[in-house]
């Protein structure tokens, strides 16, 4: 059984079982080791990535998907370290805000690609806002995971738009003075066909949405509330208590309801089926195909 | 009695594992990792109802339970 | 929101479809458009992606675009900015498709970012720089303002291609030559246009297909590297690493950080960085001549040398020939066709000992500068003749090279 010895460069013998997800993860290349992944203790990222594994993981055993038409796309950002060199499927460690973009190209050139586009609050809601905006408008059939941690995590801990009003920052010493985005919201407004909301203690909820999201065509956005224990100064355990306590789960005749400070909503907010670009280009397409 | 198997080398001692465990069979352990950390450790794993939590929960994919 | 009518794209009007050319321009003469001529020398080379923004004076490259790339099987989409346009030409290009994207000033200093990632992960894509005059807005006539942008714009260190057509049929040859280097060598080209070709109408050639050389990027799986064994950022035979699709099973990791060639971005040492640098610096810089193309012409025991690129071509030969025909003899004519990398080597070895070499630029003197670092010890005098806003005429290039040799 795995207790095995410690103590500096010992390594336990002993018989060994890996985590199933590391199946779909990169440890280690011929420059050397990529585990310990460099996000934080109890960083939520982690966890976020574990979902999303889980949920491409389903859908390749069910639904019988190639591995390899799986492409993870991301900006920049603690978000975007998922992208660096971890993940065994082809990825992009690309721009910051830009990875909309990105994607928007690598499905326009290949369809058959099923783009998880990676992204952060302020990767997302900041500087790739418009990209943000302009995808789900679009409706490009690509699943957009926005780990949101409300602050800027990479750079140390700076303000983001989807920082609470009154809370301080390294940028906002004297509290922050400016409202908020809620993406969800944004997303919906912009026209994307399947929009939810969890957090990192809802992990089966996660897994299930994200699985939705990717089956669905349309631009699926799905928005992760994970915990920054470093910058948030909390211990992880007790920020994913706290995400459990303040979600409150949505459903349609609840929307005109007010929530207590600090509560957000937490489920399926939108699920429709407006068409989708690349169907729609196809139509054109088609149009000058040789007639057979 | 399910196996439980830490990874050392990926561990960073977070606690969330111990935390969530629905049966409340992880504790800390004294003994520190190569690179620091205090993983997690049980002597109770009799009492693990394999739900999975904490292979599901943990960020790093350091931690899985199994019956060999 | 009122109800779409999505039957606006049933397959409809069939006289349309067989009207359309579902391929490249046939071999033949054609009287085109500069813009037009790019968009088809792209669709020749095989680019079949575009994304785009409209700009004074680069759109109709864009909507010839939007028009042709369904015809040919490709994909046509107007972003909403010249950097999610750039951006996502970096996509497309991993996704294994050539793609391209026309603009002017304001919007190239928008793209650099995505043009440093390109140079950093080395992905190859064209962009089309229709130069209009600066700073800022400008104006929207023809201009050369943007050549050491090209080069130095974007941050960091790297190297890049970049070509300068005068002609409409150098826009078609030109943008194929384009895709060849940015296939070849694994680096974002520029095509340093300006308003006047792409606004002109002109014959262009199209000569038979099969001796147009088109090249196309080396994938792993053709040199029969598996995916467990294949190192993305290792180059093949020393010149540039094969490039796999996504999709095609390799699950590389495309980054912009300084990198091992297993593409590892952890495992940080000085030595890591300067060989992750400079590899793609001198992937180019050092095959400067044999990437280069110039044209020298009466360089044989030439005293006075005029140098041009772009447009002004054709304006600095018209002034050359006629100062010729009036006796000036000992006067040559070099032509830069490609201005990055710059050639030191390839142009000291066509000129010798000379008085003055005359650059006419539509701009305030700009690549005279590297010139002057080549020949400073083969010219006495380098005389710059900056023009703003609109093409040389001929007669202004003639009365500055007559006040020079005369006036002293």
């Amino acid at each position: 059984m795995a207790k095995g010895e410690r103590g500096e460069g010992v390594e336990p013998e002993r018989i060994f079982m890996k985590h199933p997800m590391l199946e779909y993860l990169k440890e280690s290349g011929a420059y050397g080791d990529r585990f310990p992944t460099i996000f934080c203790p109890g960083c939520g990222i982690g966890q976020a990535l574990n979902y999303a594994l889980n949920a491409v993981d389903h859908i390749v055993k069910k639904d019988k998907i190639p591995r390899d038409n799986f492409c993870f796309i991301a900006g920049i950002g603690c978000s975007a370290r998922v992208t660096s060199h971890y993940l065994g499927f082809d990825a992009i460690w690309s721009l910051h805000g830009r990875a909309p973009a990105v994607a928007t190209g690598a499905l326009l050139a290949r369809p058959e690609l099923r783009a998880i586009v990676v992204t952060g609050d302020g990767d997302a809601a900041a500087i790739g806002g418009n990209h943000f905006i302009q995808v789900c408008r679009r409706n490009l059939d690509m699943t957009v995971l926005c780990m949101n941690n409300n602050l800027y995590g990479m750079t140390g801990g700076q303000s983001s738009p989807t920082t609470s009003r009154g809370v301080p920052s390294t940028t906002a010493p004297y509290g922050n003075v400016e409202n908020t985005f809620d993406l969800c919201e944004m997303a919906i407004t912009a026209g994307a066909n399947y929009v939810a909301r969890w957090t990192t203690a809802h992990p089966h909820q996660c897994i299930q949405a994200l699985e939705k999201g990717i089956r669905k065509k349309g631009l699926s956005f799905i928005e992760i509330m994970v915990q920054c224990p470093t910058h948030w100064k909390q211990e992880p355990a007790k920020m994913m208590k706290k995400f459990k306590s303040q979600a409150v789960r949505f459903s349609p005749e609840k929307k005109s309801e007010a929530l207590k400070k600090d509560q957000f909503w937490v489920g399926e907010f939108m699920d429709r089926d407006r068409p989708e670009w690349l169907e729609t280009y196809q139509k054109i397409m088609d149009r000058f195909k040789e007639k057979t | 009695m399910p196996k439980l198997y830490i990874e050392e080398r990926y561990c960073k001692g977070c606690g969330i594992c111990i935390e969530f465990c629905q049966a409340k069979v992880l504790k800390q352990s004294k003994k520190m990792n190569s690179r620091g950390y205090f993983p997690p450790e049980s002597d109770e794993m009799e009492k693990c109802k394999k739900c999975g939590m904490c292979s599901l929960l943990c960020p790093d994919f350091a931690i899985v339970v199994s019956d060999e | 929101m009122s109800e779409v009518d999505e039957t606006a794209f049933e397959p409809l009007l069939s006289e349309e479809a067989q009207k359309a050319l579902r391929g490249p321009l046939p071999p033949g003469d054609y009287y085109l458009f500069g813009s037009d001529a790019c968009v088809e020398g792209a669709i020749f080379a095989g680019c079949r992606y575009y994304a785009g923004y409209p700009i004074t004076p680069a759109s109709e490259i864009m909507e010839k675009a939007a028009q042709r790339m369904p015809q040919v099987g490709g994909r046509f989409i107007q972003m909403e900015d010249e950097i999610s346009s750039a951006c996502s030409l970096i996509g497309a290009s991993w996704a294994g498709v050539k793609a391209m994207t026309a603009t002017s000033g304001p919007g190239f200093s928008l793209m650099m970012e995505a043009v440093s990632f390109a140079v950093m992960s080395e992905t190859p894509f064209l962009i089309v720089n229709v130069q209009r005059p600066g700073p800022g807005q400008g104006y929207i006539t023809s201009s050369q303002e943007d050549v050491m942008q090209a080069r130095w714009g974007h941050h960091g260190g790297g190297a890049i291609i970049a070509l300068a057509p005068s002609s409409v049929q150098e826009m078609f040859d030109f943008t194929i030559q384009a895709f060849n280097y940015a296939e070849e060598w694994r680096v974002p080209v520029i095509l340093l246009a300006d308003e006047t070709v792409a606004h002109m109408r002109e014959k262009l050639i199209v000569p038979p297909w099969e001796k147009i050389k088109v090249i196309n990027r080396i994938k792993p799986q053709v040199l029969g590297i598996p995916p467990e064994k294949f190192l993305p950022y290792e180059p093949y035979e020393g010149k540039v690493p094969p490039m796999p699709a996504w999709g095609d099973g390799y699950r590389v990791n495309v980054v912009g950080l300084v990198h091992h060639p297993d593409g590892n971005v952890t495992k940080y040492s000085p030595e890591m960085h300067m060989a992750c640098v400079s590899r793609i610096y001198q992937k180019i810089e050092d095959h400067a001549d044999e990437i280069a193309q110039v044209e020298g012409l009466y360089l044989e025991g030439c005293k006075n040398l005029v140098v041009a690129y772009g447009t002004v071509t054709r304006s600095a030969f018209e002034a050359v020939e006629e100062l010729r025909e009036n006796g000036k003899k000992d006067l040559g004519f070099l032509r830069l066709k490609t201005l990055w990398p710059f050639p030191d080597g390839k142009v000291r070895s066509m000129i010798g000992p000379l008085e003055n070499v005359f650059f006419p630029e539509m701009n305030l003197g700009y690549m005279i500068h590297p010139l002057r670092e080549s020949l400073r010890d083969r010219a006495k005098q380098f005389i710059s003749i900056p023009f703003l806003g609109a093409l040389h005429s001929p007669d202004l290039i003639i009365a500055k090279i007559n006040e020079v040799i005369r006036g002293k």
